[in-house]
């Protein structure tokens, strides 16, 4: 009993003497433990501060100032906030987002899905096609955007238009057709992602074990079974991972719009960082950018939660 | 001694860090010391040996590439600058900035106070910038300037409110350049171009019978070369320098219709809604006639293909069109105002004007100028348009009205609205936007 108390008072003592060892030294204990770690961390954790934390930071502050460029900035509290909810044209413009994304996430995965089964499968030549597949992604956008609108020439010479006239349809408007213009820019946005997301569905397809399906043939399933009871499932966390990346590349969606359409027809295609464009540099209403791009933050982080909780749960294979 | 040698790093580090900070502020100041004592010394020498008196120090001078030929150009500013040098005493620092971002580079430049004392700008920054208080009012120094001999649609842009804020180096004018092989085809005389609306309207016709397209229209792009010349045409405005919306009047809502008839008969392209351009189809032949400007003018005699004509600028009440004005002007926050502005008049005189636009082959502002193409007869008629040319608008929210309009214009050539309707929603939208 008594030498409990003692071995108590000890380690109690102890740790007196621990806590009271002087800052100093402590620092210098920490300092020998995690130099490496310091200096590389503090340049860009200096960098960080600078080019993300602080514009972040001063753009919340614009929200609440009508910000010039030159001049006497004034502060007008929450008045850009309440315009962005009586803006219509902002709610075009996220509607439009919204419609975009409908039309080019889901596309995306699965085309990017069927591209890396085609390379995985075995297919003779597969570097090839996986090179053929990719050029988009490595190609400048306004190249491709170029060629693209070219295809989708609304007129009857338009490439796209001859073809569909040896079916006997009528030539289409596309670009020019409120109707048309955002899904041409999200098949433009297809083409163009959908090869890196095929690198991703390929590394995922190669980390599946073989022997799931050595046991699935012997129970005797055919190649669709497989794909829906072993390859699909067990692609879970790329699918996540895709889906994440290209619901936040869909809300970001900006170049396609800016090089083919200018926004119309009739803010047929104006996204919301067009919007946020046109507003912060044509009509220099740096503040109600600001508004605008902390709006597209809440959004792509609502969805960014979502996704997770309902997508991200489970990434176990086994 | 490995924790030493870490420590020193780490300090290494965060000196250079917070140098890096700090030098921009510090050696601006330092900067301005410098000058300030330069600007004393040449105080000095010029009270003894200048009768030009009050001018002196230097002035830096912002201006773009304006060719591709950089030598040529480079050579053309040495010489503007040296001899107002030599009549002035003033030192010119001149730096070429790049086109992309100019207004970003600017704005910055000037919010930052380290900005140019002259800077190269167009006629939609102008009012933007002069609303803003960031121009200097140049009317003080131009009391005894010859401003006679400047084309009188070249002073629209460089003036807001009835002040002038900057004087005209440059203009250009949009009009109509017809392929000569599609009009012998329809069975029109080359030699008498169109040059009223009926006339187009009656050669449109002809066109689509012989499956050209009249004209192409690109409302993807700026409304300045596309709507605002038949408003103009029609005897309308859009918006005026006193916050009148006129863009829905009776005249105004005459170009929308014509414009909608044009699209609606099959007399422009199909996908001029959005298009930003026609090259393809007016180069392979498909299209009788195009706006055009200087640039087109150099490319067609470049490439020899098409056997072209210039129509002058088309008339319905008025004969009007579109070309924008470069000026120069002087932000208000020059330490320098004096010698800025004379240095603008210098830039803008008529000798200086035939060296700026022999090289650039823009139009002179000044008509004692426009000998220069005297021998290019192309250019010499297009620059007898420049006087018809006007700027585009001349508003601070010239920039920001133009994507309401143009998404009413697109609404009405999808059909969805009426030419009126479409007017008055820009209208609309236009009032909102400056109210």
């Amino acid at each position: 009993m008594q030498n409990n108390q003692e071995l108590h008072e000890q380690s109690h003592n102890q740790k007196q003497q621990k806590q009271k060892l002087p800052f100093k030294t402590r620092l210098k204990k920490n300092w020998e433990k995690y130099a490496i770690i310091y200096i590389f961390f503090v340049p860009i954790f200096i960098h960080f501060l600078i080019f993300q934390v602080f514009p972040f930071m001063f753009s919340l502050v614009l929200t609440f100032m009508d910000w010039k460029v030159i001049g006497e900035s004034e502060f007008v509290g929450l008045e850009h906030w309440k315009r962005f909810f009586e803006d219509d044209l902002a709610h075009r413009a996220i509607w439009n987002t919204v419609l975009f994304s409908i039309y080019y996430i889901i596309p995306t995965m699965a085309l990017g899905l069927i591209l890396a089964l085609i390379i995985n499968s075995g297919v003779r030549f597969a570097g090839f096609f996986k090179g053929i597949f990719f050029l988009p992604v490595v190609t400048s956008f306004v190249i491709i955007a170029g060629i693209w609108g070219w295809m989708f020439q609304g007129t009857a010479d338009g490439m796209v238009n001859i073809i569909l006239g040896f079916f006997g349809i009528e030539p289409q408007l596309f670009l020019s057709d409120s109707d048309q213009a955002l899904m041409v820019l999200a098949g433009l946005s297809i083409l163009k992602v959908s090869g890196s997301t095929m690198i991703y569905y390929y590394a995922g397809l190669q980390s599946i074990p073989n022997q799931l399906y050595e046991a699935a043939r012997i129970d005797g399933a055919n190649s669709l079974k497989m794909f829906w009871n072993i390859t699909f499932p067990l692609l879970k966390p790329i699918h996540f991972y895709v889906a994440i990346i290209t619901t936040i590349g869909s809300f970001q969606i900006f170049d396609s719009t800016f090089l083919l359409t200018g926004g119309g027809p009739n803010y047929s295609t104006t996204t919301i960082v067009y919007y946020l464009y046109e507003q912060g540099f044509t009509s220099l209403n740096l503040s109600y950018a600001a508004v605008l791009s902390y709006i597209l933050f809440f959004i792509i982080l609502v969805i960014s939660l979502i996704q997770r909780k309902y997508l991200g749960k489970d990434t176990q294979i086994y | 001694m490995r924790k030493k040698a870490f420590l020193l790093m780490l300090v290494l580090f965060l000196g250079i860090f917070l140098v890096a900070c700090n030098s921009d502020g510090e050696g601006d100041s330092e900067d301005q010391d410098d000058t300030n004592s330069e600007d004393q010394e040449q105080d000095d020498e010029e009270a003894s040996n200048d009768e030009e008196s009050s001018l002196s120090g230097e002035i830096t001078v912002w201006a773009h590439p304006f060719t591709g030929e950089g030598d040529a150009e480079q050579e053309m500013w040495d010489e503007i600058t040296t001899s107002y040098e030599e009549e002035y005493g003033v030192t010119v620092n001149f730096e070429q900035i790049p086109w992309s971002n100019r207004d970003q580079k600017i704005l910055t430049a000037l919010a930052a106070n380290n900005g140019p004392d002259v800077f190269y700008a167009i006629p939609d920054q102008m009012p933007q910038y002069a609303d803003e208080g960031m121009l200097l009012e140049l009317d003080p120094y131009l009391e005894d300037h010859d401003m006679d001999d400047f084309v009188e649609s070249s002073l629209v842009s460089v003036q807001w409110q009835d002040k002038t804020y900057g004087l005209p180096i440059l203009q250009e004018a949009y009009t109509l350049f017809y392929n000569l092989d599609v009009v012998r085809d329809i069975g029109e005389d080359p030699d008498n171009l169109p040059e009223t609306w009926e006339e187009f309207e009656e050669w449109a016709v002809k066109a689509k019978e012989n499956d050209y397209y009249a004209t192409a229209f690109s409302f993807g792009g700026s409304m300045n070369g596309t709507l605002y010349p038949y408003i103009w045409q029609a005897g309308g405005e859009i918006l005026t320098q006193d916050d009148e919306v006129k863009i829905n009047d009776e005249k105004s809502v005459e170009a929308f219709e014509y414009v909608n008839k044009l699209y609606e008969d099959g007399h422009v392209p199909e996908d001029s809604i959005t298009a930003q351009e026609h090259n393809e189809m007016w180069d392979s032949g498909q299209i009788m006639a195009s706006m055009g400007s200087g640039i087109n003018l150099q490319i067609l005699q470049e490439k020899d293909e098409i056997d072209f004509g210039i129509a002058p600028p088309m008339k319905n009440e008025q004969q009007q069109t579109y070309g924008t004005t470069g000026m120069f002007v002087v932000p208000s926050n020059t330490e320098n105002p004096d010698a800025a502005a004379e240095f603008v008049k210098h830039m803008t005189n008529s000798e200086n004007q035939r060296k700026f636009n022999s090289v650039t082959k823009y139009i002179p502002t000044r008509e004692s100028a426009k000998d220069i193409f005297d021998d290019q007869p192309y250019l010499s008629q297009l620059a007898s348009y420049t006087q018809y040319a006007l700027p585009g608008v001349i508003h601070p929210a010239g920039r920001s009205i133009m994507p309401f309009i143009q998404a009413e214009l697109q609404a009405m050539l999808e059909g969805e609205k009426s030419p009126q309707e479409a007017a008055d929603a820009a209208a609309e939208r236009i009032a909102n936007e400056i109210n």
